[in-house]
């Protein structure tokens, strides 16, 4: 009951909140946005087309690794608790994951995944 | 509160738009060192939209939809230091040099934050493009996810890609006043993601900057601690402009006040600068292999062709040049850091014959090295070709890196003007 409590009260404060900040900022500012001041700004023309475009964005295998790596570290963790009571089997092993996360990083190299264009 | 907001408003740095023409190269830099205007990059923070300099007869390009880019409450100031002209729409004119022009931004700022002047009305209508609201499933235009007009604008084309891709192509105008490009300069582009695919030069929307002390050295001589000072001044402007661009603004700042009342006596103080900004690494950072040119399309090119390798300068045919034993600075790469290299370069080179010219004249025989390249007598500049290299040299560069070439090339919009339009040449 006390957690239903807590729960509802920062609902609470979070709307107050959201509604103060909207009331604030509409108070400062009442003038609402006109259609030419909405667009882009790109240097005195508007825009033909719509910016919603999808373009191959070459720094996905990047990411990817990134997040290899970042997953990784979660492993870690856990590991360096057990590395003490378990001993070298334990080095060997993470050495190991490590060594087929390397492999990745070889591969993306390989593929000229590194260069940014 | 909004009385508290406002009197803050007034006392802080006027926000102003600059809205650069023709002839205005050293009062927007003079400008910039104003403690109590702020040069801003796009309308959207402005409050003041200064229009300055001279622009082709007609209406000046894109001016309307900057005006109105300006949130409410917005004003416009209009200055030419070489003359009036009255077909601004809803603009006070000021006349008079910088101090006036500082006073009257002040002013017309502090009266239009504290509501004593009204905001100017836009010029155009308030309603979209296209009919979209509550239009498609989701209400947003279009059809499903994609297609038809979303929020009022069509969907990109599509086009193959430099991987094998076939995806979208958006076709954009960027200039003429956008703030990361030289003034008046406007290029049609075709990005995919931030790759420009194809780049097509527009006519200049300022009319052309006629280099007068140059040209007069067409016909007359000229002293050459004259023109070498005002090759410094002019590379060191170009500096502080490309080092704003590369976001290095306080280092552009103390580039720009040196340029200001610049003397042979203020080398050591030149040099300073100029290695602190070797010291930015941008030479490695941001410029290295970029913007690579050919050899023999830069010829007469001044500091471009002479990044590329060539002994080109006409000042090796003057005979107080040769008394001088001048001999031209080059490099090799011919890339965007040799041509950053080259112009530092040759500062400290013309305070060096500035320095020790005394009051010899050179030239008047109708060819003239200019900082941007030779000006001849056929009146066509430096500028003219120096915009021609861009569509080959953009495309395939990301947006960033075109940005950086554009600035490496010292470029001139209004050359465009002065190849197209003979009559409108500079001699």
């Amino acid at each position: 009951m006390a957690e239903l409590g807590a729960t509802l009260t920062v609902f609470l404060v979070a709307v107050v909140a959201i509604g103060v900040v909207r009331w604030v900022g509409d108070t400062l500012n009442p003038v609402q946005l006109t259609v030419p001041e909405r667009v882009p700004f790109a240097g005195g023309f508007d825009p033909e087309f719509h910016a919603w475009s999808r373009f191959h964005i070459r720094w996905y295998s990047m990411a990817l690794l990134f997040l290899a790596f970042d997953m990784e570290m979660v492993f870690m963790y856990p590991w360096a608790v057990v590395f003490v009571r378990e001993g070298m089997i334990s080095l060997v092993e993470m050495l190991m994951f490590i060594l087929i996360l390397v492999v990745g990083i070889v591969y993306t190299w390989r593929e000229r995944g590194f260069e940014w264009s | 509160m909004r009385d508290l907001l406002a009197r803050l408003a007034v006392g802080a740095p006027v926000p102003v738009f600059p809205v650069a023409g023709g002839g205005t190269r050293e009062a927007l830099a003079r400008l910039r060192l104003r403690p109590d205007v702020h040069l801003v990059d796009t309308p959207r923070h402005a409050i003041v939209l200064l229009v300055l300099g001279e622009f082709p007869p007609g209406e000046i390009a894109g001016l309307a939809a900057v005006h109105d880019m300006i949130p409410s409450p917005r004003v416009t100031v209009h200055w030419t230091p070489g003359g009036p002209r009255d077909d601004v729409p809803r603009s006070m004119r000021v006349d008079g040099d910088d101090t006036a022009l500082v006073a009257a931004l002040s002013r017309v700022a502090g009266e239009v934050l504290s509501g004593t002047r009204a905001s100017e009305p836009p010029i155009r209508p308030d309603v979209d493009p296209v009919e979209w609201r509550g239009i498609g499933p989701y209400g947003h235009g279009g059809k499903g996810m994609t297609g038809g007009t979303p929020f009022g604008r069509p969907l990109a084309e599509r086009a193959p890609d430099r991987d094998g891709l076939e995806l979208d192509q958006l076709s954009v105008t960027v200039g003429p006043w956008l703030g990361a490009l030289p003034p008046g300069l406007e290029l049609g582009i075709k990005l995919q993601g931030d790759v420009i695919q194809e780049v097509e030069i527009h006519p200049p929307a300022v009319t052309l900057e006629r280099p007068d002390g140059w040209v007069r050295a067409l016909e007359v001589p000229v002293p050459v601690a004259e023109l070498e000072l005002d090759r410094a001044r002019h590379h060191l402007v170009w500096l502080g402009e490309a080092l704003r661009v590369h976001d290095l603004p306080a280092l552009g700042q103390r580039t720009l006040r040196l340029a200001q009342g610049l003397t042979p006596g203020d080398r050591g103080e030149v040099e300073r600068v100029l290695a602190e900004v070797r010291r930015t690494g941008i030479y490695r950072l941001a410029l290295r292999g970029l913007g690579a040119v050919d050899p023999s399309q830069v010829g007469g090119l001044g500091p471009v062709a002479r990044a590329a390798g060539l002994e080109d300068d006409a000042r090796l045919d003057d005979p107080t040049y040769q008394e001088l034993g001048f001999r031209p600075v080059s490099h090799r790469g011919a890339d965007a850091a040799d041509r950053w290299r080259q112009r530092i370069a040759e500062i400290t080179q013309s305070l060096d014959l500035a320095g020790r010219a005394g009051d010899r004249t050179a030239f008047g025989d109708g060819v003239v090295e200019g900082p941007r390249g030779r000006i001849t007598s056929d009146g066509i500049l430096p500028g003219a070709v120096t915009v021609d290299l861009l569509p080959e040299l953009l495309t395939g560069l990301e947006w960033g890196d075109a940005v950086a070439v554009v600035w490496s090339l010292d470029v001139d919009p209004t050359g465009v003007a002065s190849r197209s339009s003979p009559e409108g040449a500079a001699a």
